[in-house]
């Protein structure tokens, strides 16, 4: 029985019932109290963490090698990645420790509910390459907060978009600790480190890696490392998963699609439909999920990296491929870790049940209870770290450029040399890491929810501004501005609401209604609202803005090195001609 | 009203024999004088596009909400047990057709628009054809910045 103070989850417990499969309780966590995997064999093994380390230190020879202080690089790789080495580095850059770990985790504790991760982290694909994908290729810009700064022509867009940025890359990031540390506890057992738990002292461990390795390389070297990363972990995951159904006599050649025999065996909480959240909740969480994927900005970066609109697309769709490998596969782990489970360590449903913690690492102990050697364990339990050290890679390079190119670079010291941007970049870096660190002490929910709290965040505030900046050119700066900040507000009432910063309100009709696993049902629409009124009802954009949108959408096609702005300018250079309808 | 060729390196002429082809229309357009209203799509090649787009957006829709709605609507129905599979059938549904789907329609879409790309002459730039003005494919050489530790 974990011992986490989750108002939050416990107040959705009581109306929708959501997540009671959780099995939280809101005695305070006690000092002596820990964050342990129950079944889960923890010590120093010396296979997995040579293994570990191994990977650990390819990463790190990579960022070194490419070791770059020349911002130009340091952002976006010179734009010269192909269809599918961009598609697998969308894969790694997406796969954090939530698809890794965090979603089978709730398939397995939640049932159908947890469903609605997967779709929600798979689908949303679709609509960002028919809505987003190319169209920002053609912007052209360097990062998310330049668009918004730039399509709305202000400043204090830019901030709010950066800020937004920043805030993202943190939450995101504390499912990816809590991932790491939890994982870790089976690679290398408890540090020892005094005055911390097992747990804590692994977290704090791996999430100094990622800073020193990051702290050593741009975005060059993460997208070089991105592709073998990729294959890395779904590697990893996918032998993982035939070994576990092997060995334990459920699948031959392809557990994807043979689990479902198991279903039936399973108790019912694992496939009734409204066993682990209500019909309503389902929705809300997947609509917040899908439309927070076509705003985040670590994921709309990658489109900027690529030679023109087509490989956009292209590597658009082979990124949901290599997505979809892995999402396909994540209930047949949730399965099988299931039913080992309840033969092995005790009944999964019911009380106690398994724990949050245990539902974390679901897909590691599966592979450990299904008797797998060691070091294939390891080699699982290793994917699991790769997924979340290249994810947070992804967003600390996010939300770092966005406080040294967009704040610091745009609206602070305009005169900045590429010498005292590196350097902002890297503090911002240092300061995203601590940040995270304090605040993965003591995680407040699981991996997944923690993530899908980021997403709704994106959702909320950031997919608005680009759908509406991108299809419709009368959007304008009162109307971006007065969008971002309610929406901002709105994602931040359900936050309090159920204590994730600090101690929660527990409004029960607010925890039903707006759960801030799924805020985006509720908040897009309302931010999609107030962005069009006042647009409508303060003046229209300038023409150079909406010639710069219209740019977006010509099927000219554009040289790498333009951006639509600038093609704006060369065209009124040469004297604006009148409009002829 | 000129065809803007800030950066093509072809100066396409086109006549105006008062054909009036959706292709012909299109290469007369100025995107730059066009408005752009997702739910008003002021040109030929726009107009084509937004059609598969919104089409493309109304099946997903339906993947993607359709299989969990029926859930709740005809429980008994849905959760019959799939024969051969063995899955439940909301949970078959919901856990592979939706990924798949979405998978499957956005090979569907990138083709469709690669065939409207066609269909209106345009080319993409291959990365052979530019004037490399950045570092490009090959591997930078890594440049410090006097930022050694």
């Amino acid at each position: 029985m974990s011992g986490l103070g989750l108002a939050a989850i416990d107040g959705l417990a009581a109306t929708g019932d959501a997540l009671a499969a959780l099995q939280v309780d809101v005695t305070p966590l006690q000092a002596d109290e820990e964050l342990l995997p129950e079944g889960l064999n923890i010590g120093f093994k010396p296979a997995p963490a040579i293994i570990v380390i191994a990977m650990m230190g390819l990463f790190l020879a990579t960022g070194v090698f490419y070791k770059v202080a020349d911002t130009a690089d340091m952002w976006v790789a010179g734009r010269s990645i192909g269809n599918v080495e961009n598609g697998m580095a969308i894969g790694a850059n997406w796969m954090s420790a939530a698809s890794y770990l965090g979603m089978a985790a709730l398939i397995a504790l939640s049932g159908v509910y947890g469903l609605a991760f997967v779709v929600g982290w798979t689908t949303g694909y679709f609509v960002l390459l028919i809505f987003l994908a190319a169209q920002m290729r053609r912007f052209g810009k360097y990062t998310a907060p330049d668009f918004v700064g730039d399509r709305f022509n202000s400043d204090a867009a830019r901030a709010i978009a950066a800020i937004t940025t920043f805030l993202i890359g943190f939450v995101y990031a504390l499912g990816q600790a809590r991932g790491m540390g939890l994982v870790g506890l089976y690679i290398l057992g408890d540090p020892g480190i005094p005055g911390m738990s097992g747990y804590q002292g692994m977290m704090v461990i791996f999430m100094v890696i990622t800073i020193v390795y990051l702290a050593l390389s741009g975005m060059l070297g993460a997208t070089k490392t991105m592709v073998i990363q990729y294959v890395i972990l779904i590697s990893a995951f996918l032998i993982g998963l035939l070994v576990t159904g092997y060995v334990s006599g459920y699948s031959t050649v392809l557990p994807q699609l043979e689990y479902g025999q198991l279903i039936g065996e399973l108790s019912a909480e694992f496939s009734e439909p409204f066993a682990g959240g209500s019909y309503y909740l389902w929705i809300a969480t997947a609509f917040s999920l899908i439309f927070g994927t076509c705003g985040l900005p670590h994921v709309l970066v990658r489109f900027y990296t690529v030679e023109n609109e087509r490989i956009a697309r292209w590597s658009c769709t082979w990124g949901l491929f290599f997505i979809c490998l892995l999402y396909l596969s994540a209930p047949a782990y949730a399965a099988f870790g299931t039913d080992l489970y309840s033969s092995e360590v005790g009944p999964a449903y019911g009380d106690p049940g398994m724990s949050a913690e245990a539902g974390d690492v679901i897909v590691v102990l599966a592979t450990q209870l299904a008797g797998l050697p060691t070091w294939l364990v390891g080699f699982v339990a290793a994917g699991g770290i790769a997924a979340a050290i290249a994810t947070t890679a992804g967003l600390f390079i996010a939300g770092s450029s966005a406080i040294s190119h967009d704040i610091y670079a745009n609206i602070i010291n305009e005169d900045a040399t590429q010498q005292q941007q590196v350097l902002v970049g890297r503090l911002s870096i240092i300061a995203l890491g601590v940040l995270t660190i304090i605040f993965a002490l003591d995680p407040t929910a699981p991996i997944a929810a923690l993530v899908s709290f980021a997403f709704s965040l994106a959702a909320i505030v950031l997919f608005p501004m680009f759908f509406l900046g991108l299809w419709w050119e009368n959007t304008n700066r009162p109307g971006a501005l007065a969008g971002m900040i309610s929406g901002l507000i709105v994602w931040l009432i359900p936050m309090f609401n159920e204590g994730h910063f600090g101690p929660g309100f527990d409004i029960e009709f607010l925890a039903t209604w707006m759960p801030a696993i799924g805020s985006g049902l509720i908040g897009v629409p309302i931010v999609f609202a107030i962005t069009i009124a006042v647009s409508l009802v303060t003046d229209e954009p300038p023409l150079e803005t909406k010639q710069m949108v219209r740019q977006c959408h010509s099927p000219e096609p554009m040289p790498k090195d333009k951006t639509a702005a600038d093609v704006v300018a060369e065209r009124n250079g040469d004297g604006p001609t009148p409009a002829d309808d | 009203m000129t065809d803007n060729n800030t950066h093509s390196a072809d100066d396409e002429s086109f006549e105006t024999d008062g054909g009036v082809s959706d292709v012909e229309r299109e290469k007369q357009i100025d995107y730059l004088d066009v408005e752009i209203n997702l739910l008003k799509p002021a040109t030929p090649f726009m107009r084509d596009h937004n059609r598969i787009i919104l089409r493309g957006f109304a099946i997903w829709a339906v993947i993607v909400f359709g299989p969990i709605t029926l859930t709740r609507l005809f429980p008994g129905v849905m959760t019959t047990t799939m024969p051969v599979l063995g899955f439940p059938f909301h949970y078959f549904l919901i856990a592979v057709g939706a990924p798949g789907g979405a998978l499957l329609l956005s090979v569907w879409y990138v083709r469709k628009r690669d065939e409207i790309d066609e269909k209106y002459d345009i080319e993409q730039i291959a990365a052979t054809d530019l004037e490399r003005t950045d570092t490009g494919s090959q591997e930078p050489a890594a440049t410090d910045g006097g930022l050694d530790q």
